[in-house]
């Protein structure tokens, strides 16, 4: 066992700050070698030194920071496998990057895993994958049982495992990592797994619910979408603009990097477990309704494929082209083994060498771009206007690349383009300065100079359809999470180390914090019966986050069960989300008695305050049920409390969902029920019922009429407006269905409070 | 089960939150998710250390009648707003910026000037008061770690998320000394305060620059440090007002349900959460045996998600006799206090002064209170404290045990200590009788003096006032008045004696009585030469 081998040398010491301690046990029950204790006497932490790996996890996660950890990493060497630089790279469609070649070698680096009780590389992985668990599977020679584990979570560990980014995501986040070391080489351990024990095909789902399902795109996030819904016995029907399905995994990543064989495998499984594709169908703005009218729900999945281009003098003649035309036609021949004839055209004139292709851009679609060009015998050079030090480019790929023979020159911009016999012929680049990360590199004054060139690729990227973005609110998405960050990753120690060095001096824990929003976000609905994933949601992203999103989606729709006819009869709320603003600590008791109700009646209740009911929250629930006390002076500005306003304000779009509201006063509510319907009306959310409740409402004599609102809400679930239902007998006046006439919301009122 | 939607679907931890059962049914109470998600699943947390548990906190644990903000709704009410803080520093802040600029400004008569006035005369007394009631409550309300707090945190009561300044940890070589520290710079303050005679009060102004100088020292620790290191380090006061306000009958923040804490996933009470900072004290309400560290700032229950934190009550002395964990820095902490406030004392006699001036002139040193005699006779006290436990320890320690731990300041122990650390909490309450006597002269004598300095801002009133020369009291009944609390507080230190060394060092001893006897004896013998020398000092005058 390496790591026993580890232990056996000394040199870690851990310092408790006994004076600062105070006992929480953080440390304690996160500390992967279990080298931390209560000592009962004092009630401090202390640290075995013998039994310390020096991996920090404690000082991340101590509250007080009273731990201090001295002396060495005892990670042990991280297995490296260098790329495989074929001899001639022209013509190969063959994989660069190797995998480790026995289980042997896999269970050496599996053996480097610490197996942390709190582990950060889950948070890191966009799919949350159980990372830990894997490895200890692999370790355990398990492979099956591996691939199990990574089968909760993605259903393209192959894929995922020869594309991620993985030194800003689940290596960047390992607590090696965080700790300064050098990760688990977690990306090479699931590409083992998936490559010895194939990806399990899509279960036959049960036949029961028939729900047709519409998936707008088959890229990553279409077919994470589509593996779950079509596991759960749905009729999943894919539209694919193009003529095969697969999106970017299809023509966006070269077959050096992605083999046909594995990057097809999806599809030929989705195709198998009955999933209906119709390629060529090009779904715009314009079909959205139809498509609504066709089927229950909608997950778009339409990715960012617009690809961006420079607008300089001369970018419309022939022979420059985007990377998405040119990635497709040159995967295309050298899959076919052909070449391409252009370039067979180019290389044949008299005296011509290798033709140039200049490839704006020297980021990942660059490089993809100009390797692929390589490979079809031209010469690339990649110009980029960033410094070299700041490109946002994978500095493996560009290694590989430059390897490869492509010429990379950082801090150039192509500034115009000339013709010479019909095509393009000359390009004018010019210097460029940055000093800066954040700083716009400034271009240099001075003629700049001409390069001769026979093709120009504009790639520097895509961007997402305006068109069906302006259909979709509030995308593309920013990915960011704005306030106090969720405390479980605090603890976990994520958060507390600003950036990695292995990831590049990225923070890779705000980094998949922002993630985090954007799978929230894709769990709710940004139309009726219409959700969205993948680059559609957030701009151009990585497959495995498009993957997550797909799957969050599909489970959201599954869920909630929307049908085009309405709600089937006598459906209730399943799943409630009760949600409220209290003081004094009378609304959190109303939101409790509330909650006991509807749990009784066999409903699955969460009963949070406001600033804790998140999007995650919000998108899981069927119901949600908002409870306020009233704020206000004398006379004037009664209403929801202001934090409720602030909260409502900040929701998110909720088409169709249903919502309960309730308020708990001490003179009078006035308008507050009035002020929050209508910003709940404003985010197209339903408020099908409301109440307010005063202090004699919530003793003993008054909880019928919370009993009253309870049921009242549940039987309101689905985000429709039973018109049948009428209000119990027995229900307070201030009950009442929402067809009365409510008062003048800027009515002016006495004192109205929760206490 | 409500611990399913905690982040430990493995929980290795058993018990069950005992509300969630009576909160309507499966993931019905507060703070409950819908489903363990990827990440919880992957998460498989160490149980929590329960050993040993039970048997560290049941003595100082409160018991949930005494929760006042149970009891008290609107209490509760008050110390849930963020602005509760703010509006007990608000008036002390006023009044301290008034105690500066009139100091600088107004009349050098130190009776008739505010600054002098209210600072010497009333604020030091009742700060005491407020200590022997309450504990920190000094803390809750001061206004020099209030301002540093304000800035540092860039808000008056809002909850920010980015704090102004460094943030660096206090040092631990330093941090381990912990009680030391502020006993260290109370020496110093006191020794200055005596050099140029300010509490006399002497010249107005020497008051003012002292207050600057606790303020701006405050910001400086504040901006470099993070949280309240100040307080807990640095500030004169703390390890007075800590242990005499150990007395106190508010047991401070405290849980109601331990069994929440260890299984709490956020620890909003330290980290901070959405309503309220992390404690500025490094106190965790979860593991707190005394109101020593309990600033009452109140943050840990706004900030606690499952409202879990309550304010508590308790009998007086009881920070001092019930907890477990005995603290080395307070022991010798409260040795060196004891010898200050001897000095003090001392020094108001004849024989003192012609000693003090003696050696003044012969080490040329400008003139009382000479730094070698100030250090030294304060060293005398604490060795002499010292001397007693050794010597008790000698006599009474039951060889069969064994007693040495080694490790750092904190950490080591030996027979000595066990003896040492004990008997030095039982003695805090004749420390805090006896500082309390020595305040009382100049409250009783010259508090009134308040009234025409007040009035002297606005330009009216004179030193002919007959307000000015008020007495409470006169000499001879502040005499007794002083050895009547003297009294008090050696009755107190008894008891607490009795209670402490029966509990903690007869187990240890060979004489279980004798031992608890020689404690007792020794605390009426410290108590009696407070009281003997009021009674000599007011001779000397």
């Amino acid at each position: 066992m390496a790591l026993a081998d580890l232990l056996e040398r000394t040199g870690c010491h851990v310092t408790v700050l006994a004076d600062r301690c105070a006992g929480c046990q953080e440390c304690v029950v996160r500390c992967p070698t279990g080298a931390l204790h209560i000592e009962p006497e004092r009630w401090v932490a202390r640290a075995d030194d013998a039994a310390c790996v020096g991996c920090r996890q404690c000082v991340q996660t101590c509250p007080f920071s009273a731990i201090v950890v001295e002396g060495p990493l005892r990670a042990g060497q991280r297995a490296s496998l260098p790329p495989l630089h074929p001899g001639s790279t022209e013509g190969g469609t063959s994989e660069v990057r190797p995998g480790f070649s026995s289980l042997a070698e896999a269970q050496a680096e599996a053996a480097r895993c610490l197996q942390c009780p709190d582990p950060t590389c889950v948070r890191g992985c966009p799919a949350h994958n159980d990372i830990p668990g894997f490895i200890a599977a692999v370790a355990g020679g398990d492979l099956e049982g591996a691939q199990e584990i990574l089968r909760r979570t993605t259903v393209m560990p192959d894929i995922c495992s020869r594309v991620c980014d993985q030194a800003l995501q689940c290596e960047g986040a390992c607590t090696w990592s965080l700790a300064g070391g050098t990760p688990v080489a977690i990306g090479l351990l699931e590409r083992f797994v998936a490559d010895n024990v194939p990806v399990p095909p899509p279960a036959a789902g049960p036949d029961g619910s028939k729900l047709s399902v519409a998936v707008v795109g088959s890229g990553p996030a279409g077919i994470g979408a589509a593996f779950e819904l079509v596991a759960s016995g749905a009729q999943v029907t894919v539209y694919e603009a193009d003529d095969e399905p697969g999106g970017l995994l299809r023509w966006g990543i070269p077959a050096f990097t992605l083999p046909l064989e594995v990057s097809g495998r999806p599809w030929r499984q989705l195709l198998q477990a009955g999933v209906s594709l119709r390629c060529g169908a090009k779904v715009g703005p314009e079909d959205l309704d139809e498509l609504l009218q066709q089927h229950d729900a909608l997950v778009l999945c339409h990715g960012a494929g617009l690809p961006l281009s420079l607008p300089v003098p001369g970018a419309g003649l022939p022979g420059v082209e985007d990377a998405t035309s040119f990635l497709k036609r040159g995967k295309a021949a050298l899959v076919e083994g052909k070449a391409l004839p252009d370039f067979v055209e180019l290389a044949a004139r008299p005296g011509a060498g290798r033709p140039v292709v200049l490839v704006v851009g020297a980021g990942n679609t660059a490089m993809d771009v100009a390797r692929t060009a390589r490979r079809l015998g031209a010469r690339p050079i990649c110009v980029d206007w960033m410094d070299r030090r700041f490109a946002p480019v994978r500095p493996d790929e560009l290694e590989e690349a430059e390897a490869e023979g492509v010429e990379v020159r950082f801090s150039t911009t192509l500034r115009a383009l000339q013709e010479l016999d019909g095509r393009v012929g000359r390009a004018l680049l010019a210097r460029t300065a940055q000093h800066r990360a954040d700083e716009r590199p400034q271009v240099e004054k001075g003629p700049g100079d001409w390069q001769a060139v026979d093709a120009v690729v504009m790639a520097m990227g895509y961007r997402t359809d305006p068109a069906l973005a302006s259909a979709l609110p509030g995308t593309p998405l920013r990915r960011e999470a704005p306030g106090l960050a969720d405390r479980r990753w605090q603890a976990s120690g994520i958060l507390a180390v600003t950036s990695p060095r292995f990831a590049r001096g990225r923070p890779v824990g705000q980094l998949a914090l922002g993630r985090e929003s954007a799978l929230a976000a894709a769990g709710l609905p940004l139309r009726e019966r219409t959700w969205v994933a993948g680059d559609a949601l957030v701009g151009p992203s990585t497959v495995v986050e498009a993957m997550a999103q797909g799957r969050r989606a599909a489970q959201a729709v599954l869920r909630s069960q929307p049908r085009r006819a309405g709600p089937p009869g006598g459906l209730r709320a399943s799943r409630v989300l009760v949600a409220y603003e209290s003081r004094g600590g009378h609304t959190r008791q109303a939101a409790e008695l509330v909650s006991r109700e509807l749990a009784a009646s066999g409903a699955t209740v969460a009963t949070l305050p406001l600033e804790r009911a998140g999007l995650a929250e919000l998108a899981d629930c069927d119901l949600l049920v908002v409870g306020t006390w009233v704020e206000g002076l004398v006379l004037a500005r009664v209403g929801p409390a202001k934090a409720t306003r602030r909260w409502l304000a900040g929701l998110p779009l909720l088409p169709g969902k249903s919502v309960a509201i309730f308020c708990t006063y001490g003179v009078s509510p006035k308008a507050t029920l009035a002020l929050m319907r209508r910003a709940l009306e404003a985010k197209a959310a339903t408020v099908t019922c409301e109440a307010a409740f005063g202090h004699r409402d919530l003793s003993e004599a008054g909880l019928a009429k919370l009993a009253a609102f309870a049921h009242q809400a549940q039987g309101s679930g689905h985000g429709q407006l039973p018109e049948h239902r009428q209000p119990p007998e027995h229900q307070g006046a201030y009950v009442r269905a929402l067809s009365a006439p409510v008062s003048s919301p800027m009515a002016s009122a006495p004192a109205a409070d929760d206490a | 089960m409500a611990l399913a939607e905690r982040e430990s679907p493995v929980a290795l931890s058993t018990v069950a939150h005992p509300r969630a059962a009576t909160n309507g049914g499966p993931l019905a109470g507060p703070g409950a998710k819908f489903s363990s998600g990827p990440i919880s699943a992957a998460v498989r947390l160490r149980p929590a250390q329960r050993q040993g548990l039970r048997e560290r906190f049941a003595s100082s644990d409160p018991v949930p009648e005494r929760d006042l903000t149970a009891a008290f709704p609107r209490l509760a009410r008050l110390v849930r707003s963020r602005r509760f803080q703010f509006f007990l520093v608000l008036p002390n802040q006023v009044v301290f910026w008034t105690v500066i600029v009139v100091g600088l400004v107004g009349t050098v008569v130190p009776g008739l000037n505010f600054g002098t006035a209210i600072t010497w005369y009333v604020w030091f007394c009742l700060v005491f008061v407020l200590m022997v009631v309450v504990g920190r409550a000094w803390c809750a309300m001061c206004p020099f770690g209030g301002f540093a707090e304000w800035v540092q945190r860039r808000a008056l009561w809002r909850r920010t998320q980015k704090a102004l300044g460094l943030g660096r940890k206090f040092p631990e070589p330093l941090a381990r000394y912990g009680f030391l520290l502020p006993v260290a710079t109370f020496l110093l303050l006191t020794w200055i305060e005596e050099f140029f005679n300010i509490a006399g009060p002497g010249t107005p102004s020497d008051t003012s620059w002292m207050v600057v100088g606790i303020v701006s020292s405050a910001l400086v620790f504040f901006l470099v440090f993070e949280r309240r290191t100040f307080c807990r380090y640095i500030c004169p006061l703390s390890t007075l007002i800590g242990t005499v306000g150990s007395m106190g009958s508010v047991a401070g923040f405290r849980t109601r349900d331990r069994e929440v804490c260890l299984n709490c996933r956020t620890k909003d009470c330290m980290r901070g959460g959405d309503k309220g900072y992390g404690c500025p004290w490094y106190t965790w309400p979860g593991s707190a045996d005394s109101n020593l560290y309990c600033g009452l700032c109140s943050e840990c229950y706004k900030a606690c998600p499952e409202g879990n934190v309550g304010l508590f009550v308790q009998k007086p002395l009881t920070s001092l006799v019930a907890p477990r964990r005995r603290r080395p820095d307070i022991a010798w902490g409260v040795a060196a206090l004891w010898g200050l406030v001897l000095y003090q004392q001392v020094n108001a006699t004849n024989a003192f002064s012609s000693a003090d001036t003696w050696l003044n002139r012969e080490l040329h040193f400008p003139h009382y209170p000479n730094p070698v005699d100030y250090v030294g006779f304060i060293g005398l006290g604490v060795v002499a404290t010292a001397a007693v436990a050794w010597l008790m320890a000698a006599l009474f320690a039951d060889r069969r045990y064994h007693f040495d731990r080694p490790g750092n300041f904190q950490e080591r122990s030996s027979r000595f200590r066990s003896f040492f650390v004990p008997m030095s909490y039982g003695l805090v309450p004749v420390v805090g009788a006896d500082y309390f006597a020595r305040q009382l002269p100049k409250f009783l004598q010259h508090a009134p003096r308040v009234l025409p300095a007040v009035a002297h801002i606005a330009g009216f009133s004179s030193v002919r006032s007959p307000v000015y020369s008020f007495s409470l009291m006169s000499n001879g009944w502040i005499v007794l008045t002083q050895v009547a609390v003297v009294a008090l507080g050696t009755l107190a230190a008894a008891w607490a004696s009795w209670r402490i060394v029966g509990a903690e060092v007869a187990p240890a001893s060979r004489h279980g009585l004798g031992v608890r006897l020689a404690s007792v004896a020794f605390v009426l013998a410290c108590g009696t030469a407070a009281a003997v020398l009021y009674v000599v000092m007011h001779a000397a005058d």
